[in-house]
């Protein structure tokens, strides 16, 4: 959400604060806001409004929000329209997924491009400028977050019917996108075509330069449906992101009234029907069991109990005795806990104190067993000289069709099966390895298999283990006792589920670096000739020392042949570079044994 | 394995049984792994192979190369030089030691902080049913909160993976709702429909503590994630503490981190915001004690969540998410 501070300060015309407090500010109270910046001369504000707070999808929402917090007046920049006419709109609403609509027809209007303030507006909102009476109905959405339509009545007629969509197939939208109907979806049309969807004007009753007449809607849907109705014709607007949200239908004749107040002002013309406003459901509001109190209970802190009654007052809440009722605009309170929230929010979160923590207590350990038991294996095998990986548990192939579990939405139209075994994924491990000719490799990874028996979905822990030394691989699972089953020689798989388990266990802490190969490893060889014989230890310390940490992947000293004729000793080495390139590995190894 | 690789493979190995000079050696050793030998030949070949044996024959040969490298490697053929100590050559090799993945060793050390206060290690199913990655937790469903999380669905609408590790959290509570009071932390993989790129994967790892006793506050939950945060990132670190929205908990609390690399200044890695979020956290809404059929009026808690793929990453210098699972994360084998 866009935010204008000249715009906002209409609102709040007492608002005095610089933009980076402003910034903090909305942030602390709940409304992140990125950063800000210049555009056309205004300072606008990024913000990430929660989906819970529709309401501070428009300016009045948050202007609201910051009257509580600066403890300033609101304006209110809303005059009701006057409206004598007799003349009723032949509007139908066939459907129970309209809460409240308002609508009104005006007439004798001339449309024209908006003025430069006004597009200047839409500009930092991300919109588009289309013509003034567009825009306008964009600006009241984006003042109040409740979007509204208008329809050319010359296209559309006044017989406009909201409604479940009957019979129609295809639908343009304002911009032009064709989309296929399904029959759930909700629409306004007249007998003969679809005009509009809930959230998106149609180009059957569009408003353009030559419009002269029209009607003007503003309208609060049930927000389920126009959620299942973008997903379905995966389609977002600016209208759709706020009709799924929890608007407030009592907000709807402010917004109405600001909106053709706005059109009579800029393009002339008069109000020529009756206001036709369906309500069918008043909203309820809850009485809410409130206890000031909490407030201080539940932060930790003292918060004064006649500061959280004036920051309800503030708020618009009705108090009577323990009994509180939020405002309307409010849908997100409902419970004590929702009052708790606003109190502390506008006490300050940063008074809460961050250097009390829990101080130990002894309870009953949860721990279930298996958790000491994997710990105690990545121990043991850590210890081995094992690495640990991890690995996709979405797998191309299943082991068994039978059992196999498949997801319905896969990121990957090829990996949809959850693995059976962690073998195939520590192939691909391998494969990986390989393609960087990692040499002799020996990892595991412990994690679920799962698999389906009728409708019980099984998970079961799983070790997984690889050594390119199949020899070493038996020795190995001897040493842990572990009656694994070998798969192709070198890798072994056991469901660890039924192994004993410790009643506790303590795991290793360590801190072992870990590196992100960004190509081959580059392994080279090098002789050096010594009169000596040397303790190949040191020579490998030495030659790491030459080489640096930073390229060195592995040393080995492979073999030491003695000379007959010359009684030298020669040392061969082999050295294993990473990320470096070719030449430049050469270049390193050719320099760190004095070859060149 | 494929016959024609089966094949080479015993052709070889025989070879290699029959050498007799170094200069046989090596230039077999040429013949087999030269820039033009034989295996880089055999590799090129993988472009042929029918799309569904491609990887099998990859398979196959990088095994045949494997084999043949270490035969080689062993091979002991007689020499004019006199060969000394050939016995003891394994021991200049240092010993090879196993690591543990970053992931790991990041848990680890946030159970310990939490095992210090007292908390259980904890963990659940990662296939849930939509009622305990959602429902129990304040999410209705159709509610717009869903839309915070893609889900990768088993079987839609009744069986998902999980997206969250409250979904861990809900299982708890309804599992121990009679083993009150509860600490527990729980680290898991958790699962949502995003593509994978160098910034997002559709697994990743996040971190939860729960708390639920009589008298709990906020003050007790940003007092812990603070003693957390000083642990991983070290006492200088600036983090602070906001109002957010989760729907499983009110009031709700966001933990931000002052930018380590513009110190609050704003900066394209902290979007010129000058803070990272760093997870989620707040009181548990009564919705979700209740659910789990605990009394809200005398229970409360606190629960707060972390990834810890993007602390992990930076921790380890690691620029690309995906090289934590399944990709090119590597361990030097000795201590140098």
């Amino acid at each position: 959400m866009k935010l204008i501070l000249s715009e906002l300060q209409k609102f709040l015309p007492d608002l005095k604060v610089k933009a980076t407090q402003l910034r903090d500010d909305l942030t602390m109270i709940g409304h992140f806001t990125n950063f800000f910046e210049e555009i056309d001369g205004q300072t606008v504000f990024d913000l990430d409004i929660k989906v819970n707070r529709g309401d501070c999808l428009g300016y009045y929402g948050l202007a609201k929000d910051l009257s509580v917090f600066y403890n300033i007046p609101l304006k209110n920049l809303s005059q009701k329209t006057s409206n004598t006419l007799n003349y009723s709109l032949p509007i139908k609403i066939n459907t129970n997924d309209v809460k409240r609509i308002m609508a009104v027809k005006l007439s004798n209007l001339k449309n024209s491009a908006s003025p430069l303030w006004l597009q200047t507006f839409l500009k930092c909102h991300g919109s588009k400028s289309i013509n003034l009476i567009v825009d306008l109905t964009n600006y009241i959405m984006f003042l109040y977050g409740i979007p509204n339509h208008a329809f050319d009545t010359a296209k559309s007629t006044e017989n406009l019917i909201w409604e479940i969509n009957p019979k129609f197939k295809e639908f343009t939208s304002l911009d032009g996108t064709k989309l296929n109907l399904d029959k759930n979806i909700l629409m306004i049309n007249n007998p003969d075509k679809p005009l509009s969807l809930s959230f998106w004007g149609g180009e059957a009753c569009a408003i353009d330069l030559n419009t002269t007449e029209t009607i003007i809607e503003v309208a609060v849907y049930n927000r389920t449906t126009v959620r299942k109705n973008s997903r379905q014709l995966k389609s977002t607007t600016e209208a759709s992101i706020r009709l799924e949200k929890d608007l407030d239908e009592e907000l709807v004749p402010t917004a109405f009234d600001h909106l053709i107040n706005l059109i009579l002002e800029n393009c002339g013309g008069q109000i020529t029907s009756k206001v036709f406003d369906y309500y069918p459901q008043k909203i309820k509001l809850p009485e809410i069991k409130f206890d000031p109190q909490k407030a201080s209970s539940i932060s930790g802190i003292e918060i004064p109990n006649d500061f959280s009654i004036d920051v309800l007052n503030r708020l618009g809440c009705q108090i009577n005795n323990s009994l509180v009722t939020p405002p309307s605009i409010r849908k997100d309170i409902s419970i004590e806990a929702d009052l708790i929230e606003e109190v502390v929010r506008f006490w300050g979160y940063q008074k809460i104190p961050t250097n009390q923590p829990l101080a130990f207590k002894e309870t009953k350990d949860i721990t279930p067993k298996e958790i000491y038991l994997i710990e105690s294996l990545k121990d043991k095998l850590i210890k081995l000289g094992y690495d640990e990986v991890l690995t996709w548990p979405l797998v191309t192939s299943p082991v068994d069709k039978k059992t196999v579990v498949t997801t319905q939405n896969s990121i990957n139209s090829e990996a949809i099966y959850l693995r059976q075994s962690l073998v195939p994924s520590l192939i691909q491990q391998l494969d990986q390895y390989n393609r960087f000719k990692l040499p002799s490799t020996q990892f595991f990874e412990i994690g679920k298999v799962f698999s389906k028996i009728g409708d019980q979905f099984i998970e079961k822990n799983a070790l997984g283990i690889y050594n390119y030394s199949s020899a070493q691989l038996i020795k190995d699972l001897q040493q842990l006792n572990l009656e694994a089953e070998i798969i192709d020689n070198n890798f072994a798989e056991i469901i660890i589920d039924n192994l004993p388990k410790p009643d506790k266990y303590t795991p290793q802490l360590s801190n072992n670096t870990a590196y992100e190969l960004t190509s081959q490893i580059i392994t080279l060889d090098a002789n050096i000739i010594l009169d000596e014989k040397v303790d190949p230890q040191e020579l490998i310390k030495k030659y790491s020392q030459i080489i640096g940490r930073d390229f060195l992947w592995k040393i080995t000293i492979t073999d030491i042949y003695q000379d007959s004729k010359t009684n030298k000793y020669r040392y061969t080495f082999q050295v294993s570079y990473l990320n470096l390139d070719d030449k430049k590995a050469k270049s390193l190894h050719l320099n760190s044994f004095g070859l060149i | 394995m494929n016959q024609n690789l089966q094949n080479i493979k015993i052709q070889y190995l025989e070879k290699i049984t029959n050498l007799k000079t170094d200069k046989e050696l090596e230039s077999l050793r040429v013949e087999l792994f030269g820039r033009n030998g034989l295996i880089n030949e055999l590799f090129s070949k993988i472009k042929e192979i029918p799309n569904e044996d491609k990887k099998q024959y990859g398979f196959d040969l990088n095994q045949l190369k494997t084999e043949l490298e270490e035969k080689l490697k062993n091979q002991t053929v007689s020499k004019t030089e006199l060969k000394i100590e050939n016995s003891k050559i394994e021991n200049f090799r240092l010993p090879k030691i196993g690591h543990f993945h970053p992931i790991t060793q990041t848990e680890r050390q946030l159970n310990e902080v939490f095992k210090k206060l007292g908390f259980s290690v904890y963990n659940s199913p990662e296939i849930v049913t939509d009622e305990f990655n959602f429902a129990r937790l304040n999410v209705p469903k159709d509610h717009p909160a869903r839309d915070m999380q893609d889900s990768i669905y088993i079987k839609e609408p009744e069986y998902l993976l999980r997206t969250q590790t409250s979904a861990i959290e809900a299982y708890l509570l309804s599992q121990k709702n009679k083993d009150l009071p509860i600490r527990a932390a729980f680290p898991g993989s958790v699962f949502r429909n995003e593509k994978v790129n160098r910034s997002n994967h559709f697994v990743f790892h996040q971190y939860q503590a729960v708390v639920v006793d009589k008298g709990v506050t906020m003050k007790d939950l940003i007092g812990t994630m603070d003693l957390m945060f000083k642990t991983l990132y070290g006492s200088d670190v600036v983090v602070r503490y906001r109002c957010k929205y989760y729907p499983e908990v009110e009031p709700g609390v966001g933990p931000d981190m002052q930018c380590f690399n513009c110190h609050g200044k704003g900066c394209p890695l902290c979007k010129y915001a000058g803070w990272i979020e760093m997870g989620g956290s707040g009181m548990i809404h009564p919705k979700v004690l209740e659910a789990a059929g605990i009394d809200s009026q005398i229970w409360s808690g606190f629960a707060f969540g972390m990834g810890l793929d993007r602390w992990t990453m930076a921790q380890k210098n690691i620029k690309d998410i995906r090289t934590l699972m399944g990709g090119n994360l590597a361990y030097k084998p000795n201590e140098l």
